[in-house]
Parts: C-alpha cells; structure tokens; sequence
C-alpha cells in the first residue's frame, strides 16, 4: 500500500513532535503521576514496607476472571475455558471448605492491630498540616522564628465562627468549609476617596490571598475518626455458601495467562464476562437468596450486578446509577448478556433506576443491598489519564469522597429492611475511604435515624478464598475484608465490609 | 566466529578458578619471575587442559618465545593457552598478527596484557577493521579508552553485539536511567540483553526503589538506587528477594506481565499507525 509517509519529505524536527528539552520534560506531570505521589505518601505511611509490592502490582495490568453466562452455550464455554486451563473457583472454594472443616484451629480476630494504623493516620494528618504550613510560611522554618505558626492553616476566614464551632460540636463538613471559604469579610468600610479599585483587591488581612478557593488536603485525612459513640457489634459471619449455577474462572496464583475474548453464542447473547476478580466477591458475600428483592446502589458497568443475576435467585434487582450515561452502558451490558431482555427482564425483575443513591427513598423496602460506592479507584486512576479524579480541578470532589461515600451507605441502611444486610465496597486502599466511611455511615444513621447494626466479621470466608486472592487480613482492619495487589494474583484492590441491620 | 568468542569467555568465567591455581604454580617456582618454560609447566598445562596434550614441545617453546618478545610473561602465557588452546596450533606470525590488532586499540601494554589474559579468547579476533571501527564506537559513548577496557573487562561480548543493540542499551542506561559513565563500566550490564534489562529497571521504578535522578541534579550527588551491578550482576533470585526485597515468583510473574504489557502496547501501536495510514 502507498503511504502517504514514504511519499512526503518530513523535516527531522517535525518528526518528533514533543519537545525534549530538559525543562519540558521535568514540568510534564500527568495526573497518573499526581495520583501516585499522593498514594506514595499515604499508602506508605500506612502500609510501610508493604506498599511498594502493592504498587508494582498496582501499576502493571491487572488479572480477569471469566464469569460463565447462563443464557448462553454455558457447557460449551465451560469446557473451552478449562481447556485452556482454567479452574472452576467453585471447585477451589469446596476444597477450602473440606480443608478447613479438617483444620478446625480459630481464626485470628478482627480489628486486634487496628491501633497500629490510628496512629499512622494521625502522624500522616500531622505531618501533612506541617508540610502545607511550610508550604505557605516557607521562610519561618529557615529563620527558626517558627513560634508563631498556625498549628493548621485556616482557609475559611473562620476568627469570628471560631467559638461557634466550640459551642456547637457539629462534625466538621468539608461542605461547609468550602461555603464559608466565599463570604469574605463584609464589615469594614473603604473610604471612597482612595478610589474603588482598592475594592477588588482588599482581603481581610488573616486570610491567604489566593487561597479563598484553596482546599487543604489534610482535611481529608480527617474522616477517619475512631471514637465509637454508637453501638457497634462485630459477629463471625456464621454460614458461606457458593451459589450452585454461577461458574467463575480463574487460573491459579502465578499463572498469568489471558482468557479469550467473549464470544457469540446460540441464543444471541455472550458467552463469557470478564472482570476483575476481586470484584466478584461483594455479590457473593451478599448471599443473595431465592425469592429476595435486590438493590445495587451503583451499579455500573453491571459486573457485580450479572454475577447477581447469574445466580439465577434473584426475584427482583434494583440497579440505580447516577448518570444517564453509565445508565446506558449498565443497560448495554446486560443486554448483551441476557437472554430474552426485551420480554422476560426489562422492567419486570430488572428495574433501572437513575438517581443519586444518597436520595433514594423507598425506606425498608430492600432484603439486600450492594453498595459499590464511587472511589478513587486505585488502579484506574494510576493507568488511566482521563476521567481521572486526581485531575487538579476536581480536588474538591475528590477530597469530598468519603463525605459522599458515608451518604450513600447511610441511605443505603435506611433502605434496607430490619434483619436484611448490605455489602459495601471500593476499589480503593485508603483506610479513610474503607473503615472511616463505614464507622462515619454506622454513626449518622444512629444518631439522626436510631439505626443499629451489626458488622458481620467474614476473616472464616475469605479464607476459602486464600488460594486465588491475597488478603489483607487482620492487619489494621477494623470492620471489613480487603484483597491487596499481589503480582502473581493481581487483583484488587477490594475493600468490602458487610452490614446487617438490627431488628 | 563471533559466537565462538561469546560461548568461550562464559566458559573462561567459569573457569576463573583454573587460572588461579596456574597463578599458583607459576609464583610457586624458584623465582617471582619465571622466564623460561620448563617441562613441569606444560605437564601442569596439559593437566588442566587436556586438549594440549598433541602439541610437541617445540611448538610450546616457539609460541611462548612469541608471546614472551611481545611482553608476556610466562604465567600469563599459561593462562592463554589453557584458556584457549587453538592459539598454539597458529604460527608466529598469526599470533603477532592478533596481538597487533589488539594493540592498536591503544589500551596500554599492561592492561592489554591483562585483557587478553583474563579472555584469551580475544585473541581469534581477526577483522582488525571491525574491530577497530567498534572499539571507537565505544570510545565515543564512554568517552576513553581506559573506559572502554573496563567495559571489555567487565563484559567481552560486547564486541560481539552488533552497534544498534550495544547502542540501545546504553540509551537506555543513559538516557532513561540517568547513569553516569563510570557505573556502566564497573558493571556487567552490557551482557545482559536489552529486554532483561529493561525489565529489571521498570520493575524497580514500579515498586518505587528507584527514582530517576532530576534532570539538572549533580551526577556526583549520592542516590538511594540501587547501583548498577546490583541490578545487574546478580542471578534472578538475587535480584529479587535481595535488591527488590519481593519474593521470587512475584518477579517472575512480573517479567511475563510486563512482557505482556509490551506485547499489547507495541500491537496497539502498530494497529494505529494503520489505521492513521488509511485515513491518509
């Protein structure tokens, strides 16, 4: 074939078309390489010696596990994806229950080393007040004259609302901080015979010009409370059972092989999903059963919700999103994987609903509930420039995170009926994200609704799963279960905690 | 030829230890220097390598009067031939021949004595011209030729790999990982290929032990990287459980992995630049 290429005469310097010199190439910081400068500081203050081996993990391409669509050539693709050497999890996970009946010694307890990463939190909070302190006063640690530093910078013109705080213990709100940063001082008077263009540049003189808008990130690490003012029980999980139809495959832990791409089967519809391991663990914690109705809070891309569905229990799922468009890409999905949509599936046992999770309203209606919040999404954010939250402009958003995570997990325990549970889960590796949003949800509902609930303790489960993932158990984790990066088993990251509420 | 000379300095690594007990031999006799080749050092010889047993003794006495009007000692001509055999089987004049070649490489007497030494094999190098073109190539990259010796010390193959491999790793060594000359020189990192070494360095940079040095930061100032020879001088498991500080079969899962990730990338690429070819 002619290429135009071969054709035209290309002066070397527009060959290449980045510049390279030495100043272009050091200014040039993507967000993936912001998203790792922040995990580098937080991740390996919290997890020390152990983050480097996450993050290689998390930095090279990640491991799938192939879900058997039950509408398709099932037998068929089953027997292509063990021919390719593949393992039935289901055969994994009856092993592990026949080793661990024979073994019957007592799981080491949940939460016993969680001090460890309170005090990680509070030197890493501390030491990122210091660095942003020094960041705006950079000549006081020069001088020595350090006495009269701000222990923490205040954004918020917050002199006067000062007492107020003291007076009234609201748990501090990123929001309102955020509000507050806009009104700006409003009493003092500017004499008009020095002119009005003083106006536009006056500033109150203990705020930091060009830091109205400014969002500190230590704000964020402060989520993660530990003080229990709600009553809090942590029970062994007592029972785990596989579902019988749903086949999982997956190759041991060191084989890194691919699967083939999904294929067209008889009945129209694909004959495989692929997804990220750890992410089928949420659905089958939840322990859908026969006859129960189901909501998945975030649904999209519809992993989790097929491999609910796959089950073949459910009577009814609620998939709820935010967006229209991942509405749609949730809608495609199971399109493409159920067989009969349009007649047996769409509006009768499966209902879209688009709507923020936090102002669903339809209270005790639900026997179980996934809530797959929105996170950082540790190893996107690291792969993948765009729709990445570490994007400079959407600091605020991302700082926020836990705020909106613990909202929608409290509405999502508002929803469920007394005696049902939910399972919820992130991709992220941050305590805050993890333990700290679901003791902030545990708080919030008992305090504005009188909303108990139990954590379900499943260190005896995820046992069974020992072969295929790594877990990160019991070190630091106070209320749930998470699968760590780990080179030969590249999955995760996936926190997941499980949630009853009381009677 | 050239894959000759590579498969024989692995077998001359190898056999470091052979040479030391000829060294032994050779400063036990009555004198530091020995000047003359006795009947006991060729039976020593003939020992270790048994192949020199065909060679009569006036063929040992001519080459070693050759070596030794060329400088080199007894003890070293001992080592040579055990080292390499097939230099006894050529005359004189081939012998000088060889020797010439490497001289004019310009490494000085001494160290040349040394080189040739330690890789007998060297001396089956018989294009002078290619020789010669590629010790300048290396000259031009680390700059002298005491340099190039060491890299030669270090690593001999290197005048058996082709330009554009030699240069892609250097790049790679000098571009990417920000080295200095003289690291890349103690090291054997030119021995390795390119892949395995590319592989180690990006295995490092993922699990943050090692941070490429700012672009106008001071080559003299101290890194916490690893050095060179750690990362390259060392066996797999080595590498992995003493440089990485990880377990073994998370590096190996980590070279298929990432030879994956290059795979698919390289792929990728190629399936844009046809398709940008047939928007044109």
């Amino acid at each position: 074939m002619l290429k135009i290429r071969s054709i035209c005469l290309l002066q070397r310097r527009w060959k290449s078309g980045a510049k390279k010199r030495w100043n272009v190439l050091q200014n040039k910081k993507n967000n993936c390489d912001r998203a790792l400068e922040n995990f580098d500081d937080f991740y390996g203050s919290v997890y020390g010696s152990r983050w480097k081996n996450m993050r290689a993990a998390l930095l090279t391409r990640h491991k799938y596990i192939a879900m058997v669509n039950n509408f398709g050539d099932t037998e068929q693709t089953c027997s292509m994806l063990e021919m390719d050497g593949a393992i039935n999890m289901k055969s994994l996970i009856n092993l592990a229950l026949g080793r661990q009946q024979e073994t019957t010694d007592t799981m080491p307890e949940q939460g016993k080393s969680r001090h460890e990463i309170e005090s990680k939190l509070d030197s890493l909070l501390r030491k990122q007040q210091e660095r942003e302190v020094a960041h705006i006063y950079p000549s006081s640690a020069e001088d020595g004259s350090a006495t009269t530093l701000p222990q923490q910078l205040k954004y918020d013109n917050s002199q006067e609302t000062q007492t107020e705080d003291v007076n009234q213990p609201i748990e501090q709100s990123l929001t309102r901080a955020l509000e507050e940063d806009y009104r700006l001082d409003e009493h003092r008077l500017v004499d008009p015979q020095f002119g009005t263009g003083g106006l536009y540049e006056y500033m109150p003189a203990h705020s930091i010009k060009g830091m109205e808008d400014w969002v500190a990130e230590s704000e964020h690490y402060k989520y993660y409370k530990t003080n229990a003012d709600f009553p809090l029980t942590i029970e062994p999980e007592a029972s785990f059972y596989f579902p019988e139809h749903l086949s999982l495959y997956t190759y041991e832990m060191g084989n890194c092989s691919d699967f083939k791409g999904p294929k067209k089967c008889l009945t129209g519809v694909l004959s495989h999903y692929l997804m990220d391991g750890a992410s089928t663990l949420p659905p089958l914690f939840l322990q859908v059963k026969p006859g129960e109705r189901v909501l998945d809070a975030c649904a999209s891309p519809g992993g989790k919700s097929l491999l609910m569905l796959q089950t073949l229990h459910l009577d009814q799922l609620v998939c709820n999103d935010v967006q229209e468009s991942r509405i749609n890409k949730l809608r495609k999905v199971l399109q493409e994987y159920l067989f009969d949509y349009k007649d047996r599936w769409a509006c009768k046992r499966l209902i879209f609903s688009q709507s923020d999770a936090r102002n669903l309203d339809q209270y005790e209606q639900f026997d179980k509930i996934l809530v797959d919040v929105p996170c950082t999404t540790d190893r996107h954010v690291l792969n993948a420039q765009d729709n990445n939250i570490f994007k400079p402009t959407r600091i605020k958003e991302r700082l926020r995170i836990p705020e909106l995570q613990a909202g929608i997990l409290a509405n999502c325990l508002r929803l469920l009926r007394p005696g049902g549970s939910l399972v919820y889960s992130t991709c992220s590796l941050s305590p805050i994200q993890n333990d700290g949003v679901v003791h902030m949800a545990l708080q919030k509902v008992f305090t504005e609704y009188g909303i108990t609930a139990t954590i379900k303790d499943l260190s005896q489960q995820t046992s069974l799963f020992s072969d295929i993932f790594k877990f990160d158990h019991p070190k630091g984790l106070k209320y749930g279960q998470m699968v760590v990066p780990f080179l030969p088993a590249n999955f995760g990251p996936m926190y997941f905690s499980k949630i009853t509420r009381n009677m | 030829m050239i894959r000759k000379l590579v498969f024989n300095a692995k077998v001359v690594l190898k056999q470091q230890p052979k040479f030391q007990l000829v060294k032994h031999l050779a400063t036990n006799s009555e004198s530091p220097k020995i000047v003359q080749l006795q009947q006991i050092h060729i039976d020593e010889a003939v020992k270790l390598e048994p192949n020199l047993s065909i060679f009569t003794s006036e063929v040992w006495r001519r080459a070693h009067e050759t070596f030794q009007n060329h400088g080199l000692e007894t003890g070293n001509f001992l080592r040579i031939v055990t080292g390499n055999p097939g230099v006894l089987r050529r005359t004189p004049d081939k012998i000088i021949n060889s020797l010439e070649i490497w001289r004019a490489c310009q490494f000085g007497e001494n160290l040349l004595h040394l080189l040739l030494t330690k890789y007998p094999e060297l001396l089956d190098v018989s294009d002078s011209h290619q020789l010669l073109s590629h010790i300048g190539f290396l000259k031009s990259r680390v700059s002298t030729s005491k340099n190039v010796w060491k890299l030669l010390m270090n690593s001999p193959d290197v005048i058996a790999q082709p330009e554009e491999v030699v240069e892609e790793k250097l790049n790679l060594m000098v571009d990417v990982m920000r080295l200095e000359v003289p690291e890349i020189v103690k090291s054997c990192a030119l021995t390795l290929p390119f892949e395995e070494l590319r592989c180690r360095h990006a295995f490092l940079l993922r699990l943050g032990l090692f941070k490429p040095r700012p672009l106008k930061a001071d080559p003299d100032e101290p890194t916490t990287n690893p050095k060179l020879y750690q990362i390259t001088d060392t066996s797999e498991k080595t590498f992995a459980t003493k440089i990485c500080h990880v377990t073994l079969p998370e590096f190996e899962a980590f070279k298929e992995l990432y030879a994956k990730e290059l795979e698919g990338k390289s792929r990728r690429s190629k399936e844009a630049e046809d398709l940008s070819d047939d928007e044109d």
